[in-house]
């Protein structure tokens, strides 16, 4: 490595350490697999029945909101339960944001009639408001105590969700208005390209990536940077690294802050997938979901929760889809073990397996495998 | 530098992903939409192919509503069984894909998402928010007929979405009519309403409010949560407001607690519940004496123990197909929805078009639809529901199902000048 090194255009004296990029090359390996990655998910649209769209859509939604509670959970060490509220607000604030109000065929419900795209963005920053609201607590208390003061939140975001029946629609929730983006609606009229029918899920997708794209980049470049390093001595040491002059309440809330306004990002995009929000769906169970995928797709790492994510949100929805190939089921009504709860049961033994037989997630199979195949001394493991 | 290997990447990258798109197999092939034409001169469309025609049910085994699922879902499945034995609908055999959703919203859109384009209709849809949130689609461009398992009103309203049999609101109604005209409640009355939070609870709660204003009493409500299950709390307020009368629309469990903790406390006022506050398991309890004595149930049809024919032979079958299995209204509930959907499949194959929009046509044209439960359904209005009659029955151990009625099936008049949602 160190002759290609002094062939570079050359830093003389001191050589640079062996972790440059190797240059003038044929792309590496890595590129080649990120590109095929990308070609793969860019051509999906293509091909897939909107079923499989939709549920990627979910997958990358539950993405966006796990790289938010892994830089609050995984990464900063503070707990979090409240996570399903403040993609309620996310979802929700956009309804709120972007519906027509009570005007010809409204449904009578409270809307601001802003343009889609500025009532996406403000519904970002008021799940980041509602965190910053929330984060002279979140500053404060740590672990499960702040787990506990986030359950608050949620029993506090259902009852508001099924009672504020003018702003929410009550049990029934609302209707989403379809994104429109530079002329582009994102809804169900069909669009037709390169011969195919692009209805909503198919746009979405798109837009799904981008996002997702955007917002694992910001969290990496958070995590690799001096909030990261920060974040992780709060985790690690709270007095420490108090000691060392990071202001930890500060912090915390700062992470609290920007952890919302990733859930934010991903109700509006769910709200956007599911085309209708309903109150059911924010409940505790999807707090715990989140919390599901950082542990299982590796604590405190962008592709770790990207893994969790995509493990938590597809793995369900394939047990039910082939539910009935499924071995030891029986007809419902003969006596044994229906489709539905056998996924169920499936589900939680592979929630297990993950935790007990690969401790610090489902990154480390990757990273472990990475460093099998290429035996590249000192070679970065994974990010943290 | 590593830009030059990056773009190499992106630029062959964008050369295969314009190949790959090409050729795929979603690309339209021009005209597919007209609908194709069999044998017999009927035309099909989505959902019929060969000599099959596919329906989905979108179900709850596994969550809340597990046990009403089981019931609907295995009467629908035993219907289409001896269908498809004396020869299926126009020659076409009737195949069900079940789908367990265990009242997960996301889980609900997912199956309609994966059965909506190989399915002609769902002859059953439970949960009325999942159903409202696929609303826009089965509008707009699925139009495939939905017969939700859910007696919300705010479902009225669609041509493609019809609700069978009165709504909880109607419901409602018809019990405290009952009460009115029975239990000696009067104008001036207080009477008291426990219900559920969401669209069950909040739509019957809609039927007593209406009452109150048309009739002069007054509602004293305790809204209360699923997972509330001592109704302790409740029963002492409403005995401390001095109401008359109690009507519950909340689940079997929370019912059996306020009959038991009302009858406990020498607190002896009639109390009616919506039909899903009540399951026959509960007459084995502690409550089961002061259920038989004070506690009565409003149903959109006659009991599966009904004295009638059809209802006889259900029960016979059901048990004789689900020996382990209980008895309750979801199969009578079940059997209708499947009844009404053959019922549809028959008038659309005789006008020869067994398109979903011409299954929905042939719904709209059944007008005196009655399989045996003692109650007409009429379906030419999409924004009413197919009935306005309720019928009241009373828990009794010695009767199959558990109830016997009381009150055979009638629109009150404050029911028949009602109109949902207004």
């Amino acid at each position: 490595m160190s002759d290609v090194l002094a062939t570079e255009k050359g830093t003389p004296g001191t050589p640079r350490t062996a972790r440059s990029a190797p240059v003038r090359r044929l792309p590496g390996p890595r590129a080649w697999v990120w590109a095929a990655l990308a070609v793969l998910l860019l051509a999906l649209p293509f091909y897939l029945d909107r079923f499989w769209l939709q549920a990627g859509l979910f997958a990358m939604a539950a993405a966006i909101g796990a790289i938010g509670i892994n830089l609050l959970t995984g990464a900063t060490g503070q707990l979090s339960m409240g996570h399903a509220f403040f993609l309620a607000v996310g979802a929700y604030g956009y309804c709120v944001l972007a519906g027509d109000g009570g005007g010809s065929g409204g449904d009578g419900l409270v809307g601001l009639g802003l343009p889609t795209w500025l009532a996406a963005v403000l519904a970002v920053l008021l799940a980041g408001a509602a965190g910053g609201l929330f984060s002279p607590i979140a500053g404060r208390l740590r672990g499960a105590y702040l787990g506990i003061a986030t359950l608050a939140l949620i029993f506090i975001g259902q009852h508001v969700l099924f009672n504020a029946q003018d702003l929410t629609g009550g049990f029934n929730g609302r209707d989403v208005p379809p994104l429109n983006l530079f002329g582009l609606t994102f809804d169900d009229s069909e669009l037709v390209v390169a011969a195919v029918p692009f209805g909503s899920a198919e746009k979405l997708w798109y837009l799904g990536l981008a996002l997702l794209l955007g917002g694992a980049l910001f969290a990496r470049g958070v995590l690799r940077g001096r909030p990261g390093r920060a974040m992780n001595a709060i985790r690690d040491h709270r007095i420490a690294a108090g000691v060392m002059g990071v202001p930890v309440a500060r912090y915390r809330a700062a992470v609290f802050v920007l952890s919302s306004m990733y859930a934010g990002l991903a109700g509006v995009l769910l709200a956007l997938v599911f085309q209708r929000t309903v109150p059911d769906y924010f409940g505790i169970t999807l707090s715990l979901e989140y919390l599901a995928m950082i542990v299982i797709g590796g604590l405190g790492s962008v592709s770790g929760a990207v893994a969790g994510a995509l493990f938590v949100s597809l793995l369900p929805q394939l047990l039910t889809r082939y539910s009935d190939a499924l071995p030891l089921v029986s007809a419902p009504g003969t006596g044994g073990i229906a489709p539905g709860e056998a996924s169920r049961y499936l589900y939680g033994a592979a929630v297990v397996a993950v935790v007990l037989f690969l401790p610090g997630g489902l990154v480390r199979v990757a990273a472990r495998l990475r460093s099998k195949l290429r035996h590249i001394p000192g070679d970065p493991v994974e990010e943290r | 530098m590593r830009t030059t290997s990056a773009a190499r990447a992106a630029a062959g990258a964008l050369a295969a992903l314009l190949v790959l798109s090409a050729c795929s197999s979603k690309a339209e092939d021009g005209g597919g939409e007209g609908g194709k034409e069999s044998t017999g001169g009927v035309r099909t469309g989505d959902g019929v192919s060969g000599d099959t025609i596919k329906l989905g049910v979108l179900t709850d085994m596994t969550g809340v509503y597990a046990t009403l699922g089981k019931s609907v879902t295995q009467a629908q499945q035993l219907y289409v069984k001896q269908l498809n034995a004396e020869g299926g609908v126009c020659g076409y055999k009737i195949e069900l894909t079940v789908r367990d959703h265990g009242y997960d919203p996301q889980k609900a859109v997912a199956a309609y998402t994966e059965l909506e384009p190989d399915v002609l209709g769902f002859p059953q849809f439970l949960g009325s928010p999942f159903v409202a949130a696929v609303r826009q689609r089965i509008e707009g461009q699925d139009k495939g007929l939905v017969l939700p398992q859910a007696w919300a009103h705010s479902l009225l309203g669609s041509e493609y979405i019809r609700v069978l049999g009165s709504t909880y609101d109607v419901e409602t109604i018809n019990a405290i009519d009952f009460l009115m005209q029975e239990k000696g409640i009067k104008k001036g009355d207080k009477i008291g309403h426990v219900y559920f939070e969401g669209d069950y609870g909040e739509s019957a709660v809609e039927g007593s409010r209406h009452m109150a204003e048309e009739a002069g009493l007054t509602v004293v409500e305790q809204k209360i949560k699923p997972t509330d299950n001592d109704m302790t709390a409740q029963v002492a307020a409403l005995k401390k407001a001095g109401v008359k009368a109690i009507v519950i629309s909340a689940g079997p469990r929370q019912a059996a607690s306020l009959v038991g903790v009302a009858a406990a406390g020498g607190f002896d006022v009639p109390i009616i519940g919506n039909n899903s506050a009540f399951s026959p398991q509960l007459l084995a309890t502690q409550a089961g004496p002061a259920l038989m004595k004070n506690y009565y149930v409003a149903s959109p049809s006659l009991p599966i123990g009904a004295d009638t024919e059809e209802a006889k032979k259900l029960v016979a079958d059901y048990k004789a197909a689900y020996p382990e299995d209980s008895l309750d209204n979801g199969v009578v509930a079940g059997w209708t929805a499947a009844a009404v959907f053959t019922e549809a499949l028959e008038e659309a194959c005789a006008k020869k078009d067994l398109t979903r929009d011409g299954v929905g046509k042939a719904l709209l044209s059944l007008n005196s639809f009655d399989n045996g439960f003692g109650v007409a359904n009429d379906f030419s209005d999409p924004k009413a529901p197919s009935s306005k009659e309720s019928v009241i029955l009373q828990p009794d151990k010695a009767v199959t199902g558990g109830m016997k009625v009381v009150r055979e099936p009638e629109a009150s008049e404050a029911a028949q000048a009602y109109t949902p949602g207004a």
